[in-house]
């Protein structure tokens, strides 16, 4: 057998960050904190003005992004009573699926009683041929915050990257003490299904959706927030409150610039109700 | 369904109908006239027709091949099949899983309250037919408001509980699904009697073929594909007029 025709083994990345975080006094402290390559995660920083007993914590994801076979695990254990902002630093990129497997992402989060968990958003963005798997489970107390951002992308858009990917799936669940708030399972194979059908994305590249889960959510006026979004005709969005427990906006998009800039100003909304 | 028995010297015709008890009364659960309340709501498409979006029969049939491809054969129709194996089994606790992730999965408030709405019904008027533990300790978590009563696993339940084949049920279910909203669709768009009947006739096929597929899938193939109906659905609530509750 000649050099060309050895199989070339790839290492895979089976990254995993795992932290726990705890109250200490009046502060949020980064108790635990377990990390395999490719992925990091920065020191707590108190960045929050407004709550300075929050620990604001930078994930890093050292290889730039998913390659087919990479699998990334996140364990996140907020303590009771700790306030955490965990920020991804970049988008989550999903390489070609040459070899035909999938780049997986797991995330499991758990919130304790009085904690609050705010993930800042960011997007996936799953290149030509990819084939991404994510799930994403949250177990949290009756009296916990959660607040959750994500854009799924169509694709390198400014390479003409749009919808060209082979398939993704990412599964977002949200469970209150057994009760199950959001099971929110997002499929899309462009070369199965016509995307631009009515009813699907339509003439929409970028889907964003923001979920906020807070006791406090009895006195949000979701027609007076749906009112402040509804201001551009080639956006589609509406904010809706499930069973008085989860506030849910969500978007269709084309620009992403405007996308990001909407879904900031509506987090900020938010995070003025959880304070 | 009307198929002669090869080689039988009966020549009336009828050697393959459907005689199994079931059949009628599957018929019966989903005629217009048994209660689930399934002419009250439109699931969103209301405001597409408000919107100005979905104004013909050709419309209203490309939308309703969308919803039975990429809504319902991905999250209800599963269900269905679902419980049907689950009740057969008398899996209770799985049931009781399966319902909480029926709630979970419906991201719009109406729709969430609509398909909890038309559960109830059915559960209370099959309640009334039949005496089956199975239904009955489904009644009591509801009485208890440990279940929310989601049509698509009382169905499954129920379906099985009468013996019906799955795939014919899922088939019913599909078809019952699309009938309320084309009837819905005559009278709100408005559509002529005949562009209904049409548009029922032509996704008929689409019916079948994802009847098929269906019966592949299981919980890991709940999926969401239709964002801009979700988000549809969830406008509806602010509309200024509206003829359905959801």
């Amino acid at each position: 057998m000649s050099w060309q025709q050895i199989p070339i083994k790839r290492l895979q990345h089976d990254g995993c960050l795992y932290l726990k975080f705890a109250k200490r006094e009046n502060k949020t402290i980064l108790a635990q904190c377990y990390q395999a390559p490719p992925l990091r995660a920065s020191r707590a920083l108190y960045l929050n003005s407004a709550d300075p007993s929050e620990a604001t914590v930078y994930m890093v994801e050292t290889s730039g992004g998913l390659v087919a076979g990479d699998q990334n695990n996140f364990e996140i254990d907020i303590e009771e009573g700790a306030n955490v902002c965990l920020i991804p630093q970049s988008a989550t990129k999903i390489y070609p699926a040459f070899n035909g497997e999938w780049s997986t992402q797991c995330i499991n989060i758990s919130i304790g009683s009085k904690a609050s968990l705010a993930w800042k958003t960011e997007a996936l963005i799953p290149f030509r041929k990819a084939k991404y798997r994510g799930e994403t489970v949250v177990h949290m107390a009756r009296d916990a915050s959660f607040l959750w951002g994500e854009i799924l992308s169509p694709g390198r858009e400014k390479r003409g990257e749009i919808f060209e990917y082979s398939n993704v799936k990412s599964n977002f669940q949200v469970w209150m003490e057994g009760e199950c708030l959001i099971y929110d399972s997002l499929l899309f194979s462009p070369d199965h299904m016509d995307l631009g059908q009515s009813g699907m994305l339509e003439e929409h590249l970028y889907i964003g959706s923001i979920w906020f889960v807070t006791p406090a959510l009895q006195n949000m006026n979701i027609r007076k927030l749906n009112e402040g979004l509804q201001q551009f005709c080639d956006m589609k969005v509406c904010a809706s409150i499930l069973d008085g427990k989860v506030a849910n906006v969500r978007w269709l998009a084309s620009d992403l610039v405007l996308l990001k800039k909407e879904m900031n100003n509506t987090w900020n909304k938010f995070i003025s109700y959880k304070d | 369904m009307y198929n002669l028995i090869e080689g039988s010297k009966n020549h009336s015709n009828i050697g393959g109908t459907n005689t199994d008890s079931w059949f009628l009364h599957l018929i019966q659960i989903h005629d217009s006239a048994f209660p689930t309340g399934s002419f009250a709501h439109s699931f969103g498409i209301e405001t597409y027709i408000q919107e100005d979006i979905l104004r013909d029969e050709n419309d209203l049939t490309k939308f309703l091949d969308m919803y039975i491809r990429y809504n319902l054969a991905s999250a209800d129709a599963i269900f269905v099949k679902k419980a049907y194996y689950l009740a057969q089994q008398q899996d209770k606790a799985s049931l009781i899983h399966i319902e909480n992730i029926c709630h979970g999965i419906k991201l719009s408030p109406e729709t969430r309250k609509a398909s909890a709405m038309m559960g109830r019904q059915f559960l209370h008027t099959v309640r009334s037919l039949n005496d089956n533990e199975l239904i009955k300790l489904w009644y009591e978590k509801l009485k208890n408001k440990e279940i929310k009563g989601h049509y698509s696993i009382v169905y499954g339940i129920y379906a099985a509980i009468i013996g019906a084949d799955v795939k014919m049920a899922l088939e019913m279910f599909l078809y019952s699904s699309v009938t309320a909203l084309v009837q819905n669709a005559v009278r709100a768009v408005p559509l002529g009697q005949m562009s209904g009947v049409k548009a029922v006739f032509t996704l008929l096929p689409v019916i079948q073929e994802t009847a098929r597929q269906v019966m592949t899938l299981n919980l890991d193939d709940l999926d969401n594909n239709s964002i801009a109906l979700e988000i549809a659905s969830m406008k509806h609530e602010f509309l200024h007029s509206r003829l359905f509750i959801s």
